[in-house]
């Protein structure tokens, strides 16, 4: 039985282990990887992405023809001796399996690690018909032996600790074990398991591919155990979904490229084992579930999700796994690839938990090795739990009162009231509100909300002169203030409109405009999201000028997230995609059309700064990601370097409201980085990301100033440019 | 053109790298020795490896694994050596071939000089063109290892915890 989401939730930010034993695993995993990845790309001279393009397209290519794929395996499979037999559900496979062993009187299964074997809760099932099934894993073992599940795909005990482990072992064996002496509980499995091996009538192991021009199975493993289960007992089943199905050696050959560099960061496992049919004298049963795997193909966002290859390197780089592991950030299946697959191998239920926790930020997408778009199929399935119920209220009310242009600037009226009122009794300090929070809210400060708007500011001044004339000079540029810039940071978009002005052009603030969309799409409430867009678009669409804006969550959302809102409304479609048109990051603009010349800003002698680069655009590889670089150009100044710098800081639109404790932990993580870079002041380009670090960053105590890096661009404008 | 000896040392440094440990000698008398050096008991050694030596310990036939369970030093061969993984590649179609190389403590497993191929990719082309030796096929690198403890790697879990290539010159 697996616990309810909010139990599992609490247990893993009150293990005070866990984060930073995973923040080790996934910062040495990051850097092995990504030299073993440099190295193959060196040695096939080619770059990752073009390798995992080509063979996510044998995937897809595969996936496309799965049946006839399966029937030349089966064919090839039999005539080597072995039983193929293709089941639909979980129910199904866990019968024939025990179907087999009452036939043949074997009550004991010894196994190899395999994903789908927990897919369908075989061992439990199992021990209800009085077949015992021991796992052979050393790390499977141990987990099995304290009652609990893997939390990795790759590293299934990768949240356990040696002390505990020490403890199980000692209780299985009988005997006392030094917890700083890891070679010697290791070596323990050998004795704690050998009689298991031989005792056991059936072994059982998974199949990283299923070769169907010979019928032949191809598992990677490090321990050599599953050899062993495969060679002493008398039948051997293999249970694999039916996404494994490749059609060649070479295929396979391009996989092993791929798969234990991603996974362990190993230029091969140590044992690649290849299987063609049943032994001389024994049985091979191979089980090929489809377990919603069919369904999964024909949704259009979620099919390419069967390509993966069970590497876990989505798990390795996502900042919410880091804080709260596997039990909690997934199901079954862990990392970014459990929150798309629990809702079809399991069910939307068992999906709705976690989903939650992620925070769009996108890495995963950037290091799996089949390319799938993990972040989008997401919030695709963040969508289907949110319109199956499975949001808490007060988001609902949140984000309908967000939509609510009138609502919304009511509060933040309300709210700059209280704010000049805390101000006047002294509550303000560098800008936040003191208040006494609650622990698990006291990592973030409230910031004080200005008395006037963005658009008041630049309705109330002259326009910036003109330093240096652009391609953009004398056209007029809208500006994008996004609804949270707007409100709470009105010198940043003053400033971008100074940025604008600057290279030539005029700046209008068109009215109406309120919010993208974003909040409520990242929050799977896509009708509200639709709601706000149109509004958007309404109000970007009186002219056809281009757009302009400091909000670059807001570029994305407007180009990637409103073609899939509007989808199914082809002409609100073509007036949103005409907008998107339009719509260029300040950064980018300031780089394009309204390029200003480098060295063109002064310099202050004194100041370092580095610049942590939203992760989204990082992660994209959008235009403009690359803050540091043009602040560098435009000021002749040298960013200090910043470790992790395209890391999330853990904003994550509501996930940092929705689950507090993994928003501290990420930005604990970020706030460290920067801290140790030394700078006194921290850039950064995305206005959610900018208030979350100032508010993390005085809420700790920290000396550095946050500042979106059109403030510190604008800031060094000469004040007598040449006329 | 890779030369010969490039070759070998690609497949040593790979070897290396897997914790894996080479030796090279000009004969299967000097691998007898070198083998029976590294143990205090007799090598055990497969039958594909016999055909070759004609001495060392047979795993028995009606319980192989039993037999030879944790014995300190096994000999067997390679169909063919991988220079870019340091990979080796055992052909093993049933488990008295395999009881070598699953469960001696020090395994040596010897490989013509000849016999070793650029690339993994030419591995498996071979293993594609012989359908006889895919029905049970390993490509071995390095001794067995875990890191399911703290990350904490771990050479010798299960299957042998040192292993050296013999190749013969
Ligand atoms: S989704 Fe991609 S990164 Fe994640 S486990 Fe699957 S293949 Fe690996």
């Amino acid at each position: 039985m697996i616990a309810e989401f909010t139990e599992r939730y609490r247990r893993a930010v009150n293990d005070p282990d866990l984060r930073p034993r995973l923040l080790a695993f996934q910062r040495s995993w990051r850097e092995s990887r990504d030299a073993q990845v440099a190295l193959l790309e060196q040695r096939t001279e080619r770059s990752f992405d073009e390798l995992r393009r080509d063979f996510a397209e044998v995937k897809d290519a595969t996936l496309d023809r799965i049946d006839d794929y399966i029937a030349e395996f089966r064919a090839n499979a039999e005539a080597a001796g072995a039983t193929v037999v293709e089941l639909t559900t979980a129910e199904e496979a866990v019968e024939y399996i025990a179907g087999v062993c009452k036939a043949r009187g074997i009550d004991l299964v010894v196994k190899s690690k395999s994903m789908v074997s927990e897919e369908i809760e075989l061992n439990d099932e199992l021990a209800e018909r009085g077949i015992t099934a021991i796992e052979t894993d050393l790390g499977e073992w141990l987990l099995q032996l304290a009652e609990q599940r893997p939390s990795h795909l790759v590293m299934p005990a990768i949240h356990q600790k040696r002390q505990y482990v020490a403890e199980i072992l000692g209780e299985e064996l009988g005997r006392e074990f030094d917890p700083d002496d890891i070679p010697a509980m290791v070596a323990s499995a050998r004795e704690g398991l050998r009689r298991h091996y031989l005792a056991a009538g059936t072994g059982l192991t998974g199949a990283n591919a299923l070769v169907a021009e010979t019928g032949s199975i191809m598992v990677v493993t490090n321990e050599g155990n599953m050899r062993l289960a495969t060679s002493l007992p008398d039948v051997h089943f293999v249970t694999a979904g039916i996404e494994k199905l490749i059609p060649t050696w070479a295929d396979a050959e391009r996989q092993l490229q791929l798969l234990p560099r991603s996974a362990t960061a190993q230029t091969l496992s140590t044992y690649t084992t290849c299987i063609t049919g049943a032994q001389p004298g024994k049985e091979m049963h191979i089980i090929l579930l489809d377990n919603g795997r069919r369904e999964m193909r024909l949704d259009d966002t979620i099919g390419a999700a069967l390509r993966c290859i069970r590497c876990g390197a989505c798990a390795n780089v996502c900042p919410p796994y880091q804080v709260v592991g596997g039990h909690t950030f997934g199901h079954i299946y862990t990392g970014a690839i459990g929150l798309v697959n629990t809702a079809f191998h399991h069910d939307v239920e068992a999906a709705a938990g976690p989903q939650g926790l992620c925070v769009s930020c996108g890495a995963c997408e950037t290091v799996c090795p089949v390319a799938i778009p993990l972040p989008r199929q997401i919030l695709q399935i963040r969508r289907r739990t949110t319109e199956s119920g499975h949001a808490p209220r007060w988001e609902r009310w949140l984000l309908r009162a967000w939509s609510a242009p009138q609502l919304f600037r009511a509060a933040m009226k309300l709210g700059a009231v209280a704010s000049t009122l805390a101000r006047a009794v002294g509550l303000v300090r560098r800008d936040h509100i003191r208040l006494p929070l609650p622990r698990r809210l006291n990592w973030r400060s409230i910031p004080a909300i200005p008395s006037q708007t963005g658009s008041d500011l630049i309705d109330n001044r002259q326009p910036q002169p003109t330093l240096e004339s652009t391609p953009a000079s004398g056209t007029t540029v809208d500006l994008f203030a996004q609804c949270l810039a707007n409100r709470l940071m009105p010198d940043t978009v003053d400033a971008s409109a100074r940025l604008i002005e600057a290279g030539g052009a005029n700046v209008n603030v068109p009215p109406n405009q309120h919010c993208c969309g974003l909040p409520a799409f990242d929050a799977g409430d896509w009708e509200t999201a639709r709601r706000m867009a149109r509004a958007a678009i309404d109000a970007l669409s009186r002219a056809d000028h281009r757009i302009v804006t400091p909000a670059t969550s807001c570029v994305i959302s407007m180009r990637d997230h409103w073609p899939q809102l509007f989808r199914d409304e082809p002409q609100t479609l073509s007036r949103a995609n005409a907008v998107a048109d339009r719509v260029h990051d300040l950064a980018a603009w300031l780089d394009g059309p309204g390029r200003l010349p480098d060295g063109c800003l002064e310099q202050e002698e004194s100041g370092s700064w580095t610049a942590h680069r939203f992760c989204q655009s990082s992660n994209r590889g959008e235009p403009g990601a690359r803050i540091d670089l043009l602040v560098e150009r435009l000021t002749g100044e040298t960013s200090l370097p910043l470790e992790e710098a395209e890391v999330c800081c853990g904003f994550g639109g509501l996930t940092s409201i929705a689950a507090p404790e993994v928003g501290e932990g990420i930005i604990e993580r970020k706030l460290e980085c920067i801290m140790a870079s030394g700078c006194e002041t921290l850039l950064t380009n995305n206005p959610g990301c900018a208030l979350h670090l100032r508010a993390g960053a005085v809420a700790r105590g920290a000396s550095h100033n946050t500042q979106h890096y059109a403030d510190f661009l604008a800031s060094r404008l000469p004040d007598d440019p040449p006329s | 053109m890779i030369s010969a000896s490039d070759r070998t040392s690609r497949f040593q440094e790979s070897l290396v790298a897997a914790q894996g440990e080479i030796a090279y000698l000009d004969s299967w008398d000097e691998l007898w020795d070198f083998a029976a050096s590294l143990g205090d008991d007799t090598p055990v050694v497969s039958p594909a490896a016999h055909g070759f030596l004609r001495r060392g310990d047979l795993p028995d036939a009606e319980d192989p694994l039993r037999s030879i369970a944790d014995r300190s030093v096994g000999i067997t061969v390679a169909a063919l050596g991988v220079a870019e993984t340091g990979s080796l590649l055992l052909v093993e179609r049933a488990p008295v071939d395999r009881a070598v190389s699953l469960l001696t403590r020090h395994l040596v497993i010897a490989v013509g000089q000849d016999d070793i191929v650029d690339e993994l990719a030419e591995g498996f082309r071979w293993l594609a063109d012989q359908p006889r030796a895919a029905a049970y096929a390993t490509f071995v690198t390095g001794p067995s290892r875990t890191a399911d403890i703290e990350r904490s790697l771990t050479i010798g879990v299960q299957g042998p915890s040192r292993l050296t290539a013999a190749v013969l010159t």
